[in-house]
């Protein structure tokens, strides 16, 4: 014998198929505001990935540009940098190009002299290849560093912090 | 080093270190092609920006003296209070430059970029760049 259902029983069944999609549609977007900032969490990390891939960097310090944008007031601008990056075993190292001295940009093997530091061509200042000063040139302090990393087989350069090499 | 507060500040401690002023000089006429004179200065504008990058610690890249008429008189004062500050180089960075006594000129060369796609001017600036500091380097040398 079939259930009959009476017009009372349809109307309710169906007011309540229409209620809780309404509240759903209410409160689902709210839970996912509310729990936001759960995902959010690491997906501005600080890290930049480069278009150079691990492969080719060897025990030779080489140049890798990087881009990222810089707020300047009210005007954001797109900035390319550079850092030296070499292999010391299977670590990837990467030193910064900003002599200590007064700011100018220094050269992997830019003196013929002293084929294995870098140079700053502006007074001559010379670092070995961990970034370390030599003495007697103006620099009074080591090359700094950036963080560095691998995304996908390519070169991703974070924060730039004192240098950890040079004791 | 440039002229803003926070670079003039350093220069004062450091001027045995920055020894070199380089004055970018341009026409500003406007009654004599002056859409070359702006894509000139543009051009001049750019080049000084990555001086200053690569020669931060070396050079100290003044305000651009802009001039009509091709009157040279404020750059003749003008490097003569560069040298009393302290400087012992003077560099005259144009595309018209001037003769003036106990300074180097760096004669840029006419480009124009307005008739060209980003990368090629992005290059051809690069090697006037290049082209340019290697005559810095060459002043340097000259131990005059």
């Amino acid at each position: 014998m079939s259930q009959k259902v009476t017009r009372r029983q349809f109307l309710n069944y169906s007011l309540m198929g229409v209620g809780s999609f309404m509240a759903a549609g209410i409160i689902l977007p709210m839970g996912r505001f509310a729990v936001d900032p759960l995902f959010q969490g690491e997906a501005e990390g600080a890290m930049i990935t480069t278009s150079i891939k691990v492969d080719e960097i060897t025990e030779e310090p080489t140049k890798v540009d990087f881009s990222f944008e810089q707020q300047d007031g009210w005007y954001k601008s797109e900035v390319t940098d550079f850092a030296w990056v070499y292999k010391d075993g299977d670590k990837l190292i990467a030193l910064s190009p900003v002599c200590k001295h007064l700011g100018c940009t220094v050269t992997w093997a830019g003196d013929d002299a002293n084929p294995n530091r870098f140079f700053c061509p502006c007074h001559n200042g010379l670092y070995e290849k961990n970034g370390k000063n030599v003495p007697g040139t103006p620099p009074r302090g080591p090359l700094d560093q950036y963080e560095v990393g691998k995304s996908d087989g390519f070169i991703t350069i974070g924060e730039l912090k004192p240098n950890e090499l040079v004791n | 080093m440039l002229y803003n507060h926070q670079d003039l500040n350093v220069l004062k401690d450091e001027i045995e270190f920055v020894d070199t002023a380089v004055i970018p000089f341009a026409y500003g006429d406007m009654n004599e092609d002056p859409k070359m004179h702006a894509s000139d200065m543009e051009m001049m504008q750019m080049i000084t920006v990555h001086l200053e990058k690569q020669f931060k610690g070396r050079l100290f890249i003044t305000p651009a003296v802009v001039t009509v008429n091709g009157i040279t008189a404020v750059v003749e004062d003008y490097s003569e209070q560069l040298r009393n500050y302290g400087f012992k180089k003077i560099i005259i960075l144009s595309h018209n430059v001037p003769q003036v006594e106990g300074t180097h000129g760096i004669q840029l060369n006419h480009i124009p970029l307005e008739d060209m796609s980003a990368d090629m001017k992005m290059s051809l600036i690069d090697d006037e760049v290049k082209d340019t500091m290697k005559q810095i380097i060459a002043v340097w040398n000259n131990k005059k």
